[in-house]
C-alpha cells in the first residue's frame, strides 16, 4: 500500500493520537489546532482507515462520573503514514508530547 | 437524545446541537449528537488549560461542530452523487451556464447577446448535426450485451446520452464564439471563420469525451465503472483475453474492454451480472 499523503494539521492530529491522545478534545489542546480542523480531519482519517473509533465503555464512565467518550485509535496503515509522516516533517515530533497517563 | 448526561449542558449549546444535528444525515445523527454531547459536556467540565475565555471556547466548538456536519453532509452527497449520470448533466450545465455568463459579461446585455450569436447560432443548428453524424459513423465504438438489456435502461442511457450530446455541442459552441469575440469587431469574416474551425475542433474533442464516457459507464444505473484492472497479458492477445475489466460499484456488471481488435474479440463486452447474483442468492 502507498502511503498517502498528508497534509501539516492531518499528519499533526495523527502524531497525537499514535502518542496517546486518544478523543477530539484532547488532541485539540495538544496540538493548539482548532475543532474546525481537528473534528473533520478525523473523520477524513477515519474514511481513509488510518484511525479507527470506538465508545468508550458504558460503564467506564459511569464510574467516573462523566459521559461516554468517543475514542479514536491508529490503525496499522496509520502508524506507517505517521512514521513517513514524521520523517517527511521532522519538527512533528518535537511537536507533540508523549500522553502520561 | 438517548444517552443522559451527568449533568444538562448549557441552553446555548443544547439549542446548537438541535440546529447543526439537521444538517447530519440521518443515519448518522444519533452518533453525532452523542459524540458532541460528550465532547461539549468535558469542555464545559474539564476545562482547558490552554484557553482562559469561555466564550472564546464556546465559540470554536461551535464553528467546530457545525463544520464537522458540513462535512458529513458533503460526504454524504459525495457518495450519493459520485459517477451519477445527474451529477455529470449538472457539471456540464454549470458549464455551459459559466460560458454563456463570460458571453452575457463580454458583450454588455442580453440584447447584445442576442445580435451577436444569431449568426453562428444559425450555422451551429446546421453543423452540430453533421458533425454528430460523420463521427458517430467513424466511431468504432460498440458494445456487445451478454444479455438482453432491458427497455427502460435502454431508454434511460440514450436520454443520458442526447442529454450530454446537446450539452457538450452546446457547450462547444459557446466556448467558440467567446474566444472569437474579441477580434470579431475588427475582423468579422476572420472571426466567422475562426468560430466554425474552433466549433469543429472543440466538438470533435467533446463527442470523444462523450462516446468514451458513455462506454465506460453501467448499462443499469449509469454510473461510472471503476477499479481498472488489466487482465492477461500482451503476449496471450491471439489466443487468451488481453484487455481491461472496469466493474460498477453497486455490482450491476462487469464491461471487458480488450487492448487490441482481434477477429474472435472486436469490441467492448458488457456482462450483466443483476441474474447472476439473482441465481447466485437462489442457490
Amino acid at each position: 500500500m502507498s502511503n498517502p499523503r498528508l497534509s501539516h494539521s492531518a499528519a499533526l492530529i495523527l502524531k497525537a493520537l499514535s502518542l496517546g491522545h486518544c478523543f477530539g478534545f484532547d488532541v485539540m489542546e495538544v496540538t493548539g489546532l482548532p475543532s474546525g480542523t481537528v473534528y473533520p480531519a478525523l473523520r477524513r482519517l477515519e474514511r481513509d482507515e488510518l484511525v479507527e473509533s470506538k465508545w468508550e465503555p458504558e460503564k467506564e464512565a459511569t464510574a467516573n462520573q462523566r459521559p461516554a467518550r468517543r475514542y479514536y485509535e491508529v490503525t496499522h496503515e496509520g502508524r506507517v503514514a505517521a512514521l513517513a509522516a514524521t520523517q517527511r516533517y521532522p519538527l512533528l515530533a518535537r511537536l507533540v508530547p508523549e500522553k502520561h497517563s | 437524545m438517548s444517552h443522559r448526561l451527568p449533568s444538562p449542558l448549557p441552553l446555548f449549546d443544547r439549542n446548537l446541537l438541535r440546529i447543526v444535528e439537521k444538517v447530519v444525515p440521518r443515519a448518522e445523527r444519533e452518533e453525532w449528537s452523542r459524540a458532541w454531547e460528550a465532547e461539549l459536556w468535558h469542555m464545559h467540565h474539564c476545562g482547558s488549560p490552554r484557553r482562559t475565555s469561555i466564550a472564546g471556547i464556546t465559540a470554536d466548538f461551535s464553528i467546530g461542530l457545525t463544520r464537522d456536519a458540513l462535512w458529513l453532509r458533503t460526504e454524504s452527497w459525495r457518495h450519493t452523487f459520485s459517477g451519477t449520470a445527474i451529477l455529470c448533466l449538472a457539471l456540464l450545465f454549470g458549464l455551459l451556464l459559466l460560458s454563456t455568463m463570460v458571453a452575457l459579461i463580454l458583450n454588455g446585455s442580453c440584447y447584445l447577446l442576442g445580435i451577436y450569436l444569431r449568426d453562428p447560432f444559425g450555422r451551429f443548428l446546421l453543423e452540430a448535426p453533421l458533425i454528430f453524424v460523420t463521427f458517430a459513423a467513424a466511431s468504432r465504438s460498440h458494445i456487445e450485451q451478454s444479455s438482453a438489456s432491458r427497455r427502460m435502461c435502454w431508454i434511460r442511457r440514450q436520454i443520458f446520452f442526447a442529454a450530454k450530446t446537446t450539452l457538450t455541442s452546446l457547450l462547444a459552441f459557446m466556448l467558440s464564439v467567446n474566444i472569437c469575440w474579441l477580434i470579431h469587431a475588427h475582423f468579422p469574416v476572420v472571426a466567422e471563420l475562426l468560430q466554425t474551425l474552433f466549433f469543429v475542433i472543440f466538438t470533435l474533442i467533446g463527442l470523444r469525451w462523450v462516446f468514451w464516457d458513455q462506454e465506460r459507464r453501467c448499462k443499469h444505473c449509469l454510473r461510472s465503472l471503476a477499479t481498472p484492472a488489466r487482465v492477461g497479458r500482451p503476449s496471450h492477445n491471439l489466443l487468451e483475453w488481453n484487455g481491461t475489466e472496469l466493474i460498477c460499484k453497486h455490482g450491476h456488471g462487469l464491461l471487458s474492454v480488450p487492448e487490441m481488435e482481434t477477429s474472435w474479440c472486436q469490441s467492448s463486452q458488457w456482462i450483466d451480472q443483476i441474474g447472476a447474483w439473482g441465481e447466485t442468492a437462489s442457490i
